[in-house]
């Protein structure tokens, strides 16, 4: 149940707490996209920038690390994907440039998901929400209001979907699955049951967001653009020109 | 003064079931109302006709003087339903989100909206829990939620659908204290139970349903009497020959 708390909202007065969600997407957006360069000068900034960040929200790197682990497997697959390469036969070889490269693009991909991370950590959803509602309001067939109420049930369900389907998997336990071989029959009888539950709470869930008089003209979170903003907007146009240095 | 009429109320499921039977009942505007019946006797059903979560097919809902069916978000307003698992009527990311979902949907002013979730917390002493994630919380932390959650929207009926399932002790005693208080406030309370052991010593009307079928209604200490007929255990002391007794002191 606990498993997604280090990246859910921590309530805190740090410089990021205190920025407009849409500064903090934008700046999300721009770095991620001023990445795509694979300036080192800029991935160096960035990352003592993002460092300066983390440690003011007050997250713990080890926490952080820890939280993001199994993303460190995918960084590792980008890596060898990249990196290694099958020369003359099946012998793989790994090519120092080739490897600065790949380096560089997971380097850029970790960046973008600790900007994520401290996004969430510290923007309320409902604010991420409200942000959301903001950008995709110009946008024409775009029904921002029900983009939103989705966005925060996902982040809302998401753990009690993790903790639906981690007592299946201790109830299945308990009866022996292991002693299944057939990995498709494992997981037949796991997703089963878990997608009936997950029907069932949704239906519940409509059934309760209507006894609330749900609508799509609803009050939402007043947003405001201060001189914080203004200085993290520069900060960010500055970290990214950075991508123009040699 | 009647605040909720219900005449002639039918219901049928899909599946051919037939879960409410010519249901008729008014319910007092300051009445504390326990339904009782066993498992499938329609008194869900009947919570979410009253709160126009599903129409009848034949008979009449009416909040207020309104007909629930015409008006459904009116009756929404006026009775609030705090449902049997809270942990499917939580919506909000927080504790604070959770209370102002109902506020948001009234398009009320964003401070109104604050005052009534500080007041809503407040009368479930759940002040300081504002920014806590809804699934941290003990399982008498989120029902006492649900109740903020329904309490925010200030409805007038209170309907509570087995408000004691699956808490302990302590946790019972604190939501019957709030129900208690709630009513003691002014509010319509309408409790479903198949356990009337906790709340029937403060009602002050108990309905008993069986297969959809209203088969008794009146002041408890009448009705009480051979309740075991219709699947339903009786207080301990009653079945002690002491009479209906509050359950904690």
């Amino acid at each position: 149940m606990g498993e997604l708390t280090a990246i859910g909202f921590r309530p805190g007065q740090s410089l990021l707490h205190r920025l407009d969600p849409r500064t903090k997407q934008a700046l999300l957006m721009g770095l991620s996209v001023a990445g795509l360069w694979e300036n080192l000068t800029f991935l160096v900034l960035c990352t003592v920038v993002m460092m300066l960040c983390v440690n003011d929200a007050g997250l713990h790197i080890r926490r952080l690390i820890l939280e993001i682990r199994y993303f460190f497997f995918f960084l590792c697959l980008v890596f060898g994907v990249r990196a290694i390469t099958f020369t003359g036969g099946w012998t793989p070889t790994l090519r120092a440039d080739v490897a600065g490269e790949a380096l560089t693009v997971c380097w850029r991909l970790l960046l973008v998901v600790i900007m994520g991370v401290l996004l969430m950590a510290t923007t309320r959803t409902a604010d991420i929400r409200a942000a959301l509602v903001w950008y995709l309001k110009p946008i024409p067939l775009v029904d921002e209001k029900m983009a939103a109420t989705m966005l925060g049930l996902v982040v809302r369900f998401l753990p009690v979907i993790l903790f639906q389907g981690a007592e299946i998997a201790d109830a299945q336990r308990a009866r022996g699955i292991e002693r299944r071989k057939n990995p498709l029959i494992r997981l037949m009888r796991f997703t089963i049951p878990l997608f009936r539950r997950v029907f069932i709470s949704a239906d519940e869930l409509a059934a309760a967001m209507q006894a609330r008089c749900y609508n799509e003209q609803r009050t939402f979170p007043e947003l405001s653009f201060t001189w914080r903003d203004g200085l993290a907007i520069g900060v960010g146009i500055l970290t990214s020109s950075t991508v123009l240095l040699p | 003064m009647s605040i909720i009429q219900i005449s002639h109320l039918y219901h049928r499921f899909a599946d051919g079931t037939q879960a409410l039977d010519d249901v008729t009942l008014t319910f007092n505007e300051g009445e504390f109302t326990v339904i009782a019946g066993a498992n499938g006797s329609g008194k869900t059903t009947l919570l979410r006709h009253i709160n126009g979560l599903l129409f009848s097919e034949s008979g009449t809902v009416a909040v207020c003087g309104k007909s629930v069916k015409g008006d459904p978000f009116a009756a929404r307003q006026q009775v609030g339903m705090v449902f049997q698992d809270a942990d499917s009527q939580i919506v909000g990311e927080t504790v604070y989100d959770d209370v102002a979902f109902g506020p948001e949907n009234l398009s009320l002013e964003r401070q109104q909206i604050n005052q009534r979730v500080n007041h809503a917390l407040a009368a479930v002493d759940l002040s300081g829990f504002e920014n806590k994630m809804p699934h941290h919380l003990s399982g008498g932390e989120k029902r006492r939620l649900a109740i903020a959650g329904v309490l925010a929207m200030a409805p007038r009926v209170l309907m509570m659908d087995e408000p004691f399932s699956n808490l302990d002790y302590p946790a019972t005693c604190r939501v019957l204290e709030y129900i208690r208080n709630l009513h003691k406030n002014g509010h319509t309370i309408i409790i479903t139970t198949h356990d009337l052991e906790k709340v029937i010593a403060h009602a002050q009307r108990l309905v008993i349903m069986v297969q959809g079928s209203v088969v008794e209604d009146g002041i408890p200490a009448d009705v009480i009497d051979g309740i075991e007929r219709y699947g339903i255990r009786p207080p301990c002391s009653v079945q002690l020959g002491q009479g209906i007794r509050p359950w904690v002191n």
